[in-house]
Formats: C-alpha cells, structure tokens, sequence
C-alpha cells in the first residue's frame, strides 16, 4: 500500500477557517435539474408556516419544526406540477451539511441529494459566525471549496442529521404543499 | 471530477467519476450506481422493517426465511469470516448494540447475547435457517458490499475511473490513483496519512464517533464477537483489500485482535495498519 504521511491536506487550505474536509457537490440549480430532468422551469415558492402549520409539522416529523420559512421551488413541465425542490443544512458535532430534497407533489420524496459537505473542528461547528459564511450560499457561486482532496476514510459518521431533517421537509410539504 | 452525495446506509455515500460524460450519460450512471446502494440498503436496514434483516430477526427458532441474493451472499460471507476468525467477527451482535443504544430497540424482546454460533444457516438454495435466537445487523460489512455492487454498476457502465466512499469503506475503479485521507483518530477532523489507492478498496473502523458511557461503562458500535465486548481503543484500524465488503469485514477482525498482521490478511491478500 502507498502510504504518504506527513500533511498533504495542510497545502490544500481549503477555507481561512481551516477546515479540514469539504466538497462541493452540486449548486442549487444543479440540483433541481439532476432530480426533475424533465422540468422545463423552476419557480421559486418560499414558505412561511403559520403557527398551527408549525405544530401540525412537529406531530408529524416527531421533531420540533425548527423554522417558519423554508426555501422551495416549484418543478413544472409546462402547466403541469412535478414536485417540489426544498434547500435545508444541517450541522452535526464536526458537520455542516447542505443538501436538497426533491419531493412529489403527494409530498412523498423523490430524491435527495448532498449540495455541499464542510467538515471541522466542534469550536468551529458551533460558532454562529463560521457557520454564517456557508449558510445559503450553496446556491450561489462564488463559495470556493477546493476539489480533489476530500475522500476521507473513517469511521462511519452517521447521517441523522440529514434523515431527521428529510423527515422534517416531508412533513412541512404535506402540512403545506400536498395536492 | 463529477461528484455527487446521497445519505444511505446510515451515513453519505460520495461517488467520484473522472471520465468524461456528457450530463445525460453522467447521470444515468450516477443514478445506476446509487440505486445498487439503495438496493442494498433496503435490503439490509436494521431499521426498515420490510427488509431481509428485519424479517431475520423477527422470525422464530427454526424458520426458514426467504431472502434475497444480495443478502444471503453477504450472510454468508459473514458466517465464513465469522468460523475464520474464531468469533470475532459476529453478525449476531446486535443485541449488544440495541442494549448500548446503537440500534434502536426491536418490538420485539431482546434475545440475550451469546458467543459461540451465529445462529444462521445459508441453505443451497440461498434461503436461511434461523437456528437460535439471535438479532443481526449487517452494519460491519453491508456498507462495504454496497460500495462493491456501485463499483460494478459503474464497470457495467463502462467508467474507466471513479471512486464510491459509503461512510470511510471506499473503492477505487481504474488504474489512476485516488488520494484518500485516513482520519487522525487523535484529532477526528484532521488527517496525518494520505494512501493512493488504484483498483482496490480500503476501509477504515475506529471508534472516535461512537464510543460514549453508559451506566459508567465506555460502549461504541464495535463489540468483539468472542466475548460481547465492546472494542474502547482510540486507534483506528485501516484495511486494503481487493473489495470493500473484505476490506470492512477485516478491519473489525483487526481492531479486536490488536493485531495488523493477523493471519486472516494474507489469506485474503489484504494489508493493514493500525494509527
């Protein structure tokens, strides 16, 4: 086996805040058209729960409902509704996860897919302003993670974070959305 | 390089393709490999009561369970892997990680831990014989299996170069050289050991994500098979393989045995290390 020790990872700074492990998946946009591919547009829906909505999606979900707005776009092949696009992150103890999930217009999910994946120290995770510089941007360029470093193996990080979220969005679009 | 991320098996599964393809071919072969990984994790799930696994271990002593191919290859896999390493590698250990709070409770009671056998026989026809009441997770060896089946999805598809990584168990399609990082178990989020892997599978087990107290005892998701133990080290264990379901399997042999020239390697023509 060819094993190279030393830090090849500490040329490739990522971030001025030091992260470790990060990867860019796929932009917002991106995304929408790799899970509606028949789409021919997208228009934007944002969401605002009212209170009764709020407390009909934590029955649901089993989890609190977290936020009155959510960001989602509507998929349309011509007059015809597809589905639904919902953009959501969620931060673990060392990650901070962007991601999307396609669901269709019976609220059930279609799809989800990783947006962008950014790794690091707790002190960093739980810091307001570290986690301001990502959040929301993964729709939007100019957010630059450098490419080609970030297979890492581990033990396993489980991925809670992400499927009690998905749980929330599907509970939020059948509170909310659902035809 | 085209990557992409789906949350599967309990954690992200990254595939990496370096050919270049067009979108449209790009991601009919994305979708063909992650459909073999969801596959496998509706089969396999502890958690999904409709899968192989569950209907396992809901079924009485003596019942003969149909499974799928899928399944009964990896069982089997784990029962050869279990008499070979004279225990330690157990499938049956999941009560261990139900009572530590890695899995969630069954519905049903929990069967007590028992070393010796693991309770399961794969019939010639591939269905299974439950023989003793034991509860499995598949969860030290499915993921690596998973990433096995994506490989072969992106083979078929004729990929020349391309890397699957399902939550550390990574496989490496083609002769050109992926760079993985092995996490510094020391640090967690930082690394000290790059390795280029080409046409191979590497996996790393540690326990610096799963290990917390319970009623003072220290538990993790690792549990040595010949005892019930839980596996407490703070190293990790690195294991290159031919395949990933090898590969992942051999780290769990290696972690509680201490030993990175285990026998069991070279029989399997793997190799590890211990960080």
């Amino acid at each position: 086996m060819n094993i190279r020790t030393g830090s090849a990872l500490a040329t490739c700074a990522l971030l001025a805040s030091g992260s470790a492990f990060a990867t860019q998946y796929l932009t917002a946009e991106e995304a929408q058209q790799v899970m509606f591919a028949d789409a021919t547009a997208f228009k934007p829906q944002p969401l605002e729960l009212t209170a009764a909505q709020m407390r009909d999606v934590q029955k649901l979900a089993g989890l609190p409902a977290r936020s009155v707005q959510w960001r989602v776009m509507s998929a349309w092949h011509g007059e015809t509704l597809l589905g639904y696009v919902v953009l959501d992150e969620v931060v673990g103890k060392y990650e901070l996860i962007s991601y999307a999930v396609a669901l269709n217009p019976d609220a059930t999910v279609r799809q989800i897919e990783i947006l962008a994946y950014r790794e690091s120290h707790g002190f960093e995770i739980r810091s307001p302003a570290w986690r301001k510089q990502f959040v929301g941007k993964s729709a939007q360029a100019g957010l630059a993670i450098g490419e080609g470093i970030s297979n890492i193996s581990g033990a396993t990080l489980s991925s809670n974070h992400v499927t009690d979220g998905v749980r929330r969005i599907a509970a939020v679009v059948q509170v909310a959305l659902k035809k | 390089m085209k990557c992409r991320a789906q949350p599967w098996l309990g954690t992200l599964v990254d595939i990496r393709i370096a050919d270049a393809l067009d979108a449209g071919p790009l991601n009919a072969t994305f979708a063909a490999a992650f459909a073999r990984i969801a596959a496998v994790h509706r089969l396999m799930s502890f958690h999904d009561a409709d899968s192989d696994v569950a209907r396992i271990n809901c079924a009485p002593v003596g019942a003969t369970v149909t499974i799928d191919a899928h399944t009964a290859c990896v069982i089997a896999c784990a029962l050869q892997l279990h008499a070979d390493s004279g225990g330690i590698f157990n499938i049956s250990c999941a009560t261990r990680l139900a009572q530590w709070g890695g899995l969630p409770p069954p519905e049903r009671s929990l069967p007590p831990y028992g070393a010796g056998d693991c309770g399961l026989l794969i019939g010639t026809d591939g269905s299974l014989h439950k023989t003793r009441d034991v509860l499995i997770d598949l969860g030290g060896i499915a993921k690596g299996y998973a990433v096995d089946q994506a490989i072969a999805a992106l083979q078929q598809a004729g990929v020349i170069s391309a890397c699957v990584n399902a939550g550390g168990d990574v496989r490496v399609l083609g002769a050109i050289p992926f760079a993985i990082a092995i996490r510094d178990p020391a640090t967690v989020t930082g690394s000290t050991v790059t390795v280029d892997l080409a046409n191979a599978a590497l996996a790393t087990s540690a326990t610096y994500f799963s290990a917390r107290q319970i009623g003072g005892q220290t538990v993790s998701a690792l549990v040595d098979g010949r005892s019930g133990a839980a596996i407490t080290s703070r190293r990790s264990v690195t294991v290159q393989a031919a395949d990933c379901l090898r590969a992942d399997a051999l780290t769990k042999i290696v972690m509680a045995s201490g030993d990175a020239a285990h026998p069991l390697l070279a029989r399997h023509g793997a190799q590890a290390f211990i960080l």
